[in-house]
């Protein structure tokens, strides 16, 4: 049981609005109590839903490329060199100019490669297909594990599910398409496993799924349900 | 006891989670993905769009580095990078010494002045977002205006709760119960509609 003045403080917490050692003192008040923990966590989504609320903008263009710089750089810094000019100073910006050739003959084969892979998929089925491995989440077991082979041309894929025991009875597995151009899941049917947990079944979606960001598997009532309603047992990007 | 995590949850944990392992590609799809909402945020809470992409930057440099140790137990990835935004924002707040300069009257989708290096979102928008902010904005709307009002003040003006006290002339446990009903009232009313 949570008392008013602890849920007085969650909100405050929530909010950001507790003083220093106030905010100690709550926090290690949450350590020891899972039920204060769990209400500060929907706070927590309650005020960041508030930031939705703010007038719809989106930053410029540039700041992406800013961002996406800053982070290329991070990734790619070295140890800065000592300041003392040395005597072959010269050296580093013969070698940087040598890369930098070398930078353009690479990109100029980037291109040729970039050519002949799309040559390569057009010809090959197997190259038109993306694959996706979907990861369990609560409360699926943690060794179960699925991978769909999705072809978008063809608009079918075929899913394999392992370590995925039978639902109980009245209930079944559906298999959705997370496409960015539907509001919603797309379903892709109902998938039964065999008594091993396993399932291997070709599968198409009720609608056209162009831009699929990710497959999942719900928990839905027995022979599936139009719009996904139970939990998410498997879901993976490709 | 807590809720089951949506797709959209479970996708931006993974996506976190790639970001931890220094994917740029999924980095770059989490920008696309909530650069809209946190940039609102920081401009509505700014007033300055140079500061506010300033802030972004940071915020987006910190989700980068510290993807590793997003909880996903302790929050969505949605309200962790809004709390990462709150937190530079008030950083900034401070630092130039005065308070956010927004109107509480927020609720309304008023076009702003400020938006001059900015695009204001339209048909780029996708309607899942639009439907889950007209959503928020028709509960949050829909609380009692003294509840709305305090919790207004203290997410976007970032008062504190004495603060606010003080600005409405209110005892401090009357000012304190209110945040408290109506942040519980938006998040219970969120989940069920």
């Amino acid at each position: 049981m949570i008392s008013e003045e602890q849920q007085d403080q969650a909100a405050l917490y929530a909010l950001g609005l507790l003083d220093s050692d106030e905010d100690a003192a709550f926090e290690s008040e949450l350590r020891a109590n899972a039920e204060l923990r769990d209400l500060v966590r929907e706070l927590r989504e309650a005020a960041g839903d508030l930031a939705l609320t703010a007038p719809s903008l989106l930053p410029p263009a540039s700041l992406k490329e800013r961002v996406m710089g800053e982070i290329a750089m991070e990734t790619t810094r070295v140890v800065p060199m000592a300041t003392r000019r040395a005597p072959f100073s010269w050296v580093p910006w013969a070698i940087a100019a040598a890369l930098a050739v070398f930078c353009g003959l690479l990109a100029l084969d980037r291109v040729r490669l970039q050519r002949q892979l799309a040559d390569i998929r057009a010809a090959d089925p197997l190259m038109q297909t993306t694959f996706y491995t979907l990861a369990p989440s609560a409360p699926a077991p943690a060794d179960a594990k699925a991978t769909v082979a999705w072809q978008p041309g063809r608009q079918s894929g075929v899913i394999r599910i392992s370590n995925l025991p039978a639902p109980q009875s009245g209930k079944d597995y559906q298999l959705w398409a997370v496409d960015a151009e539907h509001k919603d899941p797309i379903s892709a049917g109902v998938v039964r496993v065999d008594k091993s947990g396993v399932a291997q079944v070709r599968f198409k979606p009720v609608e056209k799924a162009e831009h699929v960001k990710a497959f999942a598997i719900s928990l839905e009532r027995e022979g599936g349900v139009p719009k996904k309603k139970g939990p998410i047992l498997l879901v993976g990007t490709a | 006891m807590a809720e089951t995590p949506t797709t959209q949850q479970m996708l931006d944990q993974e996506m976190i989670a790639r970001i931890g392992r220094r994917d740029q590609s999924a980095f770059s799809a989490i920008y696309d993905r909530l650069s809209g909402p946190l940039y609102s945020l920081a401009m509505k809470m700014l007033g300055d769009p140079a500061e506010a992409q300033d802030a972004l930057q940071d915020v987006f440099l910190q989700i980068w580095s510290r993807a590793g140790s997003y909880d996903p137990d302790q929050s969505s990835v949605f309200s962790w990078t809004v709390l990462l935004t709150r937190s530079r924002v008030i950083d900034r707040l401070r630092a130039r010494g005065r308070r956010s300069r927004v109107v509480v009257a927020s609720t309304e989708e008023t076009p702003t002045a400020a938006a001059d290096a900015s695009t204001v979102e339209s048909a780029a928008d996708t309607a899942e977002k639009n439907d889950e902010a007209a959503r928020v904005r028709y509960v949050l709307t829909n609380l009692p205006s003294e509840q709305r009002e305090a919790i207004e003040m203290a997410f976007f003006e970032h008062l504190s709760h004495h603060e606010i006290a003080a600005r409405l002339g209110q005892p401090l446990g009357t000012v304190k119960a209110r945040i408290r009903r109506g942040l519980l009232k938006l998040r219970q009313r969120l989940s069920t509609l």
